[in-house]
């Protein structure tokens, strides 16, 4: 029994791990183009991804404070596409809670502790009211939520930057920002000179929950029936609409939690060009984390990572273009779609070790 | 003769199911000679088609086309050794026309422009070789399943084919359509043709084969004259132990009515009218077979009782209760079960396990869900008794059904919708695509509900499953009731007629003249 599950949990990774070692190897391939060292360019990629040089500035505690956001994202992708909803609306969700976290931020004033979480449960409920629109839109009127949630992301792309613009601007500087935010609305860090912190507490939280809420509750059994197979849910009385809806709606609190995160625990206001592509970030961890949470979780800190390296390492260390960290993950992606590729592959390794096995067995009872 | 086809110890090992599909099978087919190959669900029949088509390498074994040793790797090799098949599901293009289908790949051009006359043409003449008539205008999508059936035929015998194989070909069909591709397999085989015609419904191969060979989880245990062997010697063959091809069903007194349905009309997925005004009622005690060529309004009908679809008018009662506003939830936790046709995409989700399967009726109940949270103990507990007291073998709790044969799949639909004592069950075609051993559990499971107290409304094309198992007969022809018929003294003749659209009097008139002629 417990061989059989440790076998499932195999199978799923395998294929992104082998997604993810053609990914470096081709990095590998196009630095030796450039002409650079490409052993010391791994190394510098890693050490400045998960590395820890010193104690007080470990590479790996920078890489957690940039893989929470995607998490939560990536846990938001992970709701709607289990439930059967290609959306990828989390990019606009996760923009709708930013503006409404920077706003609370400095237009109310609470105590400490209670001041961060009116803004969280704030920022989720705008994130769920973000989401809410195409979940009714394709439940009542069967708008397809992609086309939905891709327009959807670029009103809030627009609504930020004239927030930031013009009734958020704090002063007039040359490039836009809004006000500060309190320090009661600003989330605990745990190590100085990073913003690592209670945001990350939060993913791993949501993370757990997530898992519990999809496997073990009954809403959690609708919705992935209901995702799975459309008739099957219908046949067995299963509430498919309602279900539809309230999987938009979890998927927009999750991203919103995300923009909380990100505005609360890091940059402490809001700027012109904050969307960055973390909800994008998301969807795809998801989808290269076989759209399992705990997948979820150890794709978005690989990529959060990969990101921090090419960054840090490859550009600032060894001069090559950070550019070449997004095209690893843009590689690996495509690796991922391709998986076709290697299952063949797998298959025929598989049964040669069965076969093998199978006239050693011969072998002895002979 | 010479041997037009010989496969010789074919073995087959997947590795990743851990299954011998094929244990050195070995088979002969001869010129103008048509072997039936028959075996329950996963005994390795289309293996060892798939082997001979070249979509599958075997491990070990060789071919013999004509006496000579081929490799087939590839169906283009397969193809060149004058192999064709005729999968069960078709490979045509709906939106294309007939001529288009069967020219596919092949197309006569000038200078890279096609020349749709010159196709039809092509199309015809091949037609009137094969005495098959078809439109080469025709769009596929408009046709019947027979017609597309007959299509798939024609591409296959353009392509020089000399050795047929037909995988479960009357598995989709009508009884008329099955008689007439019977016609047409005949007529190939007098033509010089070898047919190799995979089926598991025993009755087709004695009207059909010269030869026939029977498989048992991979191996290879029987290779008779059809002339030599009948049903029971074969089905025991298949099966590897008696089997009851007609299962024993006592006479029992019937209650009051469980389910009524008064005036229901309903519209099929286009707005038409698919069941006009009908009106019947099922007691308990008692199998109701609703005999009718498919199409009539069956499926239709059946989503309607279920709660799947809404109905146009009318009312349906259940205990006495107005369930026609209930949704499918109310309903089923009123009492109704219901097996559908379509075990792959509505009856079962292979995407997940069998627990998950076996609660999508019943997760709401306290058994299985307490505060919004499921009852994983519970459910492999309730998902345990299912496999033993339905003896599904091959399934375990908490694994993946995907694997899972037709015949063990359907054993778990019946499962779950017999397990928890309904009292209406809705049976719509529950042996499509079954072998005799499960036919035989699915008719035994529905009798014994039956004699429990059950209503049970059986939907099935197969007059031979009515007259088996109905103690009263209702007969759908173009959304109405044709007739109705008590099962006792009911003939297959006159639930035929019925079914054709006829009246009762037609018959007995027929027969009077037919009297007084050989008078």
């Amino acid at each position: 029994m417990k061989n059989k599950k440790l076998q499932k949990i195999l199978d799923a990774i395998l294929i992104p791990v082998l997604a993810i070692l053609s990914g470096l190897v081709l990095m590998g391939i196009m630095i030796a183009l450039t002409g650079k060292p490409v052993w010391e360019s791994y190394g510098v990629l890693f050490s400045k991804a998960f590395g820890c040089e010193k104690a007080s500035n470990c590479a790996i505690v920078t890489t957690l404070e940039r893989a929470t956001p995607i998490i939560l994202t990536g846990l938001s992708a992970v709701v709607a596409f289990r439930s059967g909803l290609f959306s990828i609306g989390q990019e606009g969700q996760y923009l709708m809670a930013s503006i409404a976290a920077g706003w609370l931020g400095y237009n109310i004033h609470l105590p400490n502790g209670v001041h961060q979480s009116v803004i969280l449960v704030a920022c989720m409920a705008v994130g769920a009211a973000y989401g809410f629109i195409p979940g009714v839109l394709k439940v009542k009127l069967g708008v397809n939520e992609l086309l939905s949630t891709i327009v959807l992301n670029s009103i809030a792309t627009l609504i930020i930057e004239y927030m930031v613009q013009f009734p958020m601007r704090a002063d007039v500087s040359t490039t836009a920002h809004s006000p500060i935010i309190d320090e009661t609305a600003q989330l605990p860090i745990f190590m100085p000179g990073s913003k690592w912190g209670v945001g990350f507490i939060i993913a791993v939280v949501a993370v757990i929950l997530v898992f519990i809420y999809l496997w073990k509750t009954k809403s959690g059994y609708e919705q992935r029936m209901a995702g799975q197979s459309k008739r099957f849910a219908l046949y067995g009385g299963v509430p498919s609409d309602k279900a539809a809806i309230r999987a938009m709606i979890i998927s927009g609190a999750l991203a919103g939690l995300a923009g909380a995160v990100e505005v609360m625990g890091v940059h402490r206001r809001i700027m012109t060009g904050f969307s960055t592509g973390l909800g994008f970030d998301g969807v795809t961890a998801a989808i290269l984390g076989q759209t399992h949470p705990f997948g979820v979780f150890i794709v978005a800190i690989l990529f959060a990572g990969l990101k921090l390296g090419a960054q840090l390492g490859l550009q600032l260390k060894l001069g090559i273009p950070r550019e070449l960290g997004a095209t690893i993950i843009g590689f690996i992606i495509l690796f991922v779609a391709a998986s076709k590729f290697y299952e063949g592959a797998i298959d025929s390794v598989r049964s040669w070790f069965t076969k093998s096995k199978k006239v050693k067995a011969k072998g002895g009872g002979d | 003769m010479a041997l037009a086809l010989e496969m010789k110890g074919i073995t087959k090992y997947f590795s990743s199911t851990d299954v011998q599909a094929n244990d050195n099978v070995n088979l002969t087919v001869e010129a103008g000679e048509v072997l039936a190959l028959v075996g329950e669900n996963g005994a390795g029949k289309t293996t060892l088609m798939n082997i001979l088509y070249g979509l599958i390498k075997p491990d070990s074994g060789e071919i013999f086309i004509n006496g000579e040793k081929v490799q087939i790797g590839h169906p283009d090799d397969a193809i060149k050794n004058g192999i064709g098949m005729v999968h069960q599901h078709f490979k045509l293009v709906p939106s294309f026309t007939v001529a288009q289908n069967i020219i596919l790949g092949m197309e006569p051009n000038k200078a890279g422009f096609l020349s749709p006359k010159e196709e039809n043409k092509v199309v015809k003449e091949l037609a009137d070789k094969f005495n098959l008539p078809v439109d080469p205008k025709a769009q596929i999508r408009d046709l019947p399943v027979g017609m597309q059936q007959r299509v798939e035929i024609l591409k296959v015998l353009l392509r020089e084919a000399k050795i047929l194989i037909l995988d479960e070909p009357t598995a989709v069909l009508t009884p008329q359509e099955v008689k007439e591709l019977m016609d047409v397999v005949r007529q190939l085989a007098k033509m010089g043709y070898s047919v190799i015609f995979i089926t598991h419904k025993l009755i087709e191969v004695m009207e059909v084969a010269d030869k026939v060979s029977v498989m048992r989880a991979g191996k290879n245990v029987g290779n008779k004259k059809v002339s030599d062997t009948n049903i029971p010697d074969l089905a025991r063959m298949m099966v590897g132990r008696e089997v009851l091809l007609r299962v024993k069903k006592d006479t029992i007194q019937r209650g009051k009515p469980v389910f009524e349905a008064k005036d229901v009309s309903v519209s099929d997925v286009h707005g038409l009218a698919a069941i006009s005004h009908v009106s019947f009622n099922v007691h308990e005690g008692e199998i109701v077979g609703l005999a009718g060529v498919s199409g009539n309004g069956q499926t239709e009908l059946v989503e309607v009782i279920s709660g799947m679809r809404p109905l146009d008018g009318g009312n349906l009662y259940l205990n006495e209760q107005d369930i026609t506003q209930a949704n499918v939830r109310d309903r089923r936790n009123a009492g109704v079960a219901h097996i559908p046709e379509d075990r792959m995409e509505v009856g079962l989700n292979l995407q997940t396990n069998l627990d998950e399967n076996l609660i999508i009726s019943r997760y709401n109940q306290s058994e299985f869900s307490k505060f919004g949270f499921l009852l994983g103990k519970s459910i492999s507990r309730f998902a345990e008794t299912v496999v033993k007291s339905f003896s599904i073998a091959a399934a375990k709790p908490g694994e993946d059904i995907s694997m899972l044969s037709g015949g063990n799949l359907q054993k778990v639909v019946v499962g779950r919708e017999l397990s928890g004592q309904p009292s209406f069950i809705i049976a719509n075609q529950p042996t499509r695509g079954l072998d005799v051993g499960s036919i035989e559990f699915v008719h035994k499971t529905l009798i014994e509900e039956r004699d429990r107290g059950a209503g049970v409304l059986l939907v099935s094309v197969e007059l031979e499953e009515i007259m088996a198992l109905a103690d009263r007969i209702l007969v759908l022809f173009r959304g109405q009731i044709q007739g109705e018929l008590d099962a006792k003294t009911a003939t297959e003749e006159e639930v035929g007629i019925l079914m054709a659209g006829g009246k009762l009097s037609d018959l007995q008139t027929n027969q009077a003249k037919s009297g007084k002629e050989s008078k």
